[in-house]
C-alpha cells in the first residue's frame, strides 16, 4: 500500500453499492478509498477485490447520485482505521465511528485497523470469571463468563432490544476493582430505537462507561458491515491497552448479515442458503472471534451479540453459523412473550457453555452450580406436568405432579420476571432460586448437597 | 336443701367456665404472641426490603447524577480544547498564507514533484499551482523534462496538483491536502502541549 493518495477518474461501472474502478495499478485488498463527486461530496469506501487494472470499492454510504463520468475514486493507502483513546469512553458515535453527539472527533492515542490484530491463539487465556448483568435468569442459569461470547437469539418485535439495554446498563464485574466499559452497537436499528439506547444509558449514568455507536435502519445497509468491527476495535483498545473489562452488546446481527447478502448479491457471488454468501461462517466469525482475554493483559472482551431469527427459525443460516461459533446461546421464547413474561428466556432451549468457569465458590456461591441444575431440571420437569394437564386435566396429576406445577408458575413468576429497571444482585438471584426450590419437598432435590440444603431451604409450610 | 343444691351447682357451673375461660384466655394469649412473633419477622423482612430497595434507588440516583455531571465537564473540556486546537490550526493556515516563496519553498515543490512522479509511476504529468508559485516554479521544474505547467491555477495554500497525461490519474499534493492528511495527529500534538493525554 505505498502508493497512497491517487485519485483515479475512470469509472467502468456502478452497481449496487460497488463501484468498479478501470486503469487502477497497485491498490491493496481492503484499501480505505475516498469515492468524490465532482460536487466535492465525500463519500468512504473499500477495495473488494482487485486485479486486471480494476479494483471493485464498496461504498460504505452507498452508491446513489454518484455517476460514472463525475465521480472520482481516492486511493488512501491504507486501510480504514478507528482513533482510539480512553475519551471514547461516553460518546456516541455512527455506524462508520464517526461523532454523532456534536462533539469533536476524539483526541487520538492511536489509529487502529479495524479488522483487528489477530489473537495469538498460545496468549490466548481461557474465559473465566463472572460478569454480573443484573438479570437474574443470565446470572443464575446462563451465567456471562468474562471473555466469553453468549448471543441472544430472538425473534421480530420481541423485548431483546429492551433486554440489551438493560444488561448495558446494569453490567458490573463484582469482587474486584477493574474498570468496566459497555461497548453498544447498534446495527441498522429503528430511529426509536436507538434514542431509547442513547436516553437510557444517559439517565441511567451508565453512558460515562459506554461507547455507542448507531447505525439506523435508513442509513446505507453497507455501513453495517462497519459497525461491529470499529465497536470491537474500540473495546480491544480498552481491553489490552486500557485494562478494562469490556461488554460488546451488538444488536442485530441480523442486519448485519442482511448487509453482507446484499453485497454478496451485488458481486454475483455463487449464493449459499438462503441467499447469504457462502463464506457467512468465516466472516461471522472475524467478529466473535474477537472476543477473550490475552495473557498478560488485565482486560477482556466478552460478547453478547443479538439476532432476531427470521420467523422464529432456530436452523436459520444466521442463528445457526452463530451457534457454531459461541460458546452457549440465551433463546428468547415466543410463548413466554405473549404471556407477558420479562425477560421472556426460554430456559430449556439456552445454554452458557462456560458457565461453570464464572461460578462457585470464591466468584458467585459455592451452591451456584448445583442450585441452577437442579432449577432446570425441575423446570424441564413443571413443562412436562404442563402438557400433561393439557391431556388429563389438573386431577388427574399426582400430588409430586402438583408441586412441580406449582414451581412452574412460581419459578415464571418470581425467579423469571423481572422489572426492566430492576438490578438484582448475585445474592437475590441465589436467594430467589432457592425460594422457588423450597417450593418442592426437600428429597426431590436431588442436584444439591445436603449441606447446601440445610444451609438454603426454606419450608413453605 | 333444694337451694343450697342449686347454689352448688351454679358454683361448679362458675368454676367450669372460669376455668374454660381462664384456659381459653390463655390458649388466645399464647397464640396471639406466636402471631406476633411470627409478624416480628415478616415486619423485618419488609423493613429490611423497604431499606435495600431505598437504598438501591438512592445508589442509582447518585450514579445517574454523577454520571452525567461528569460527562457534561467532560463534554465542555472537550468543547474547549477543540476551540484552542481550532485556533492554533487557524494562526498555522494564516502564518502558511502569508509565507513569503524562497528557495527553500522552491526545493520542497521540487520534492513533491519527485515525490509525485513516484506515487504515480510516471514522469508524463502535468503540474497545477496556485498563482502565488508562478513565479518560483520555473526553477522548481528546471530539472523535470517532460513534467508540463498546466494553464490552470488552483485554490491553495501552496503545493501542486499532478495529473496524469491521459488524465485518470490525480495527485492531490497541496499543502491543504497534507495538513487534512496529517490533522489527526497534529491535533493530538497540540492536545499534549495543552495537557490532554499526558
Amino acid at each position: 500500500m505505498a502508493k497512497s493518495g491517487i485519485q483515479y477518474s475512470k469509472i467502468a461501472e456502478i452497481k449496487g453499492p460497488l463501484v468498479v474502478v478501470d486503469d487502477v495499478d497497485n491498490a491493496a485488498f481492503d484499501e480505505l478509498v475516498e469515492i468524490q463527486t465532482t460536487y466535492g461530496e465525500k463519500r468512504l469506501g473499500k477495495v473488494l477485490e482487485v486485479g486486471n487494472g480494476k479494483a471493485v470499492v464498496q461504498v460504505f454510504e452507498g452508491t446513489t447520485g454518484l455517476s460514472i463520468s463525475q465521480t472520482n475514486a481516492k486511493f488512501v493507502g491504507k486501510v480504514m482505521e478507528m482513533p482510539v483513546s480512553e475519551q471514547v469512553l461516553g460518546r456516541i458515535f455512527d455506524g462508520l465511528g464517526r461523532p454523532k453527539d456534536g462533539l469533536p472527533d476524539p483526541i487520538a492515542e492511536k489509529f487502529l485497523d479495524i479488522n483487528g490484530s489477530p489473537m495469538n491463539p498460545e496468549q490466548r487465556e481461557y474465559p473465566r470469571d463472572f460478569i454480573q448483568t443484573g438479570v437474574s435468569v443470565i446470572d443464575g442459569m446462563l451465567t456471562l463468563v468474562r471473555g466469553q461470547k453468549l448471543p441472544i437469539f430472538s425473534g421480530s418485535g420481541m423485548s431483546h432490544n429492551v433486554l440489551a439495554a438493560q444488561i448495558a446498563r446494569q453490567a458490573s464485574v463484582v469482587g474486584t476493582n477493574d474498570e468496566f466499559a459497555v461497548v453498544f452497537a447498534a446495527i441498522g436499528v429503528q430511529y426509536s430505537e436507538s434514542e431509547y439506547f442513547r436516553r437510557s444509558l444517559e439517565e441511567s449514568g451508565a453512558l460515562k462507561r459506554s461507547v455507542l455507536f448507531l447505525n439506523l435502519a435508513d442509513d446505507p445497509a453497507i455501513e453495517r458491515i462497519i459497525t461491529p468491527r470499529v465497536a470491537l476495535t474500540v473495546a480491544e483498545y480498552l481491553a489490552y491497552d486500557v485494562g478494562m473489562h469490556v461488554l460488546v452488546i451488538l444488536t442485530d446481527m441480523t442486519n448485519y448479515a442482511e448487509a453482507l447478502r446484499e453485497i454478496s448479491a451485488a458481486r454475483e457471488e455463487v449464493p449459499g442458503r438462503k441467499g447469504y454468501p457462502g463464506y457467512l461462517y468465516t466472516d461471522l466469525s472475524t467478529i466473535y472471534e474477537r472476543a477473550g482475554r490475552l495473557g498478560g493483559k488485565n482486560g477482556s472482551v466478552t460478547q453478547m451479540p443479538i439476532l432476531s431469527m427470521p420467523s422464529d427459525d432456530i436452523t436459520h443460516p444466521i442463528p445457526d453459523l452463530t451457534g457454531y461459533i459461541t460458546e452457549g446461546q440465551i433463546v428468547l421464547g415466543r410463548d413466554l412473550f405473549r404471556q407477558g413474561v420479562y425477560p421472556p428466556v426460554n430456559i430449556l432451549m439456552s445454554l452458557s457453555r462456560i458457565m461453570k468457569d464464572g461460578i462457585g465458590e470464591g466468584r458467585t456461591r459455592a451452591d451456584h452450580q448445583e442450585i441452577s441444575n437442579q432449577n432446570y431440571d425441575a423446570y424441564s420437569r413443571a413443562q412436562e406436568v404442563r402438557a400433561l394437564v393439557g391431556i388429563v386435566g389438573k386431577a388427574g396429576l399426582t400430588d409430586i405432579d402438583l408441586k412441580y406445577l406449582d414451581f412452574g408458575d412460581a419459578f415464571e413468576k418470581e425467579f423469571l420476571t423481572q422489572a426492566v429497571d430492576e438490578n438484582r444482585s448475585i445474592d437475590e438471584t441465589l436467594l430467589l432460586q432457592w425460594k422457588s426450590a423450597s417450593l418442592l419437598p426437600k428429597n426431590e432435590l436431588t442436584k444439591v448437597k445436603d449441606k447446601f440444603i440445610s444451609m438454603y431451604y426454606k419450608s413453605t409450610k | 336443701m333444694e337451694l343450697n343444691k342449686l347454689e352448688n351447682l351454679l358454683d361448679t357451673i362458675i368454676t367450669q367456665s372460669e376455668s374454660e375461660l381462664t384456659s381459653d384466655l390463655k390458649y388466645t394469649l399464647n397464640e396471639s404472641k406466636k402471631v406476633l412473633l411470627k409478624s416480628y419477622d415478616s415486619l423485618e423482612n419488609e423493613y429490611d426490603k423497604i431499606i435495600n430497595d431505598g437504598k438501591k434507588e438512592s445508589d442509582k440516583i447518585t450514579k445517574q447524577i454523577l454520571g452525567s455531571a461528569e460527562l457534561e465537564s467532560r463534554n465542555k473540556q472537550l468543547a474547549m480544547l477543540e476551540e484552542y486546537i481550532e485556533k492554533v490550526f487557524s494562526k498555522v493556515i494564516s502564518k502558511l498564507e502569508n509565507m513569503t516563496r524562497t528557495n527553500a519553498y522552491s526545493k520542497f515543490l521540487s520534492s513533491l514533484i519527485e515525490e509525485s512522479i513516484k506515487i504515480l509511476g510516471t514522469s508524463d504529468i502535468e503540474v497545477s499551482i496556485t498563482n502565488k508559485d508562478e513565479k518560483i516554479i520555473e526553477s522548481a521544474l528546471n530539472k523535470f523534462t517532460t513534467v508540463k505547467l498546466s494553464s490552470e491555477r488552483i485554490t491553495c495554500l501552496g503545493g501542486i496538483k499532478v495529473r496524469s497525461k491521459n488524465g485518470t490519474m490525480m495527485l492531490d499534493n497541496t499543502i491543504d491536502a497534507r495538513l487534512a492528511n496529517m490533522k489527526p495527529l497534529i491535533r493530538k500534538e497540540i492536545a499534549t502541549k495543552f495537557g490532554v493525554n499526558n
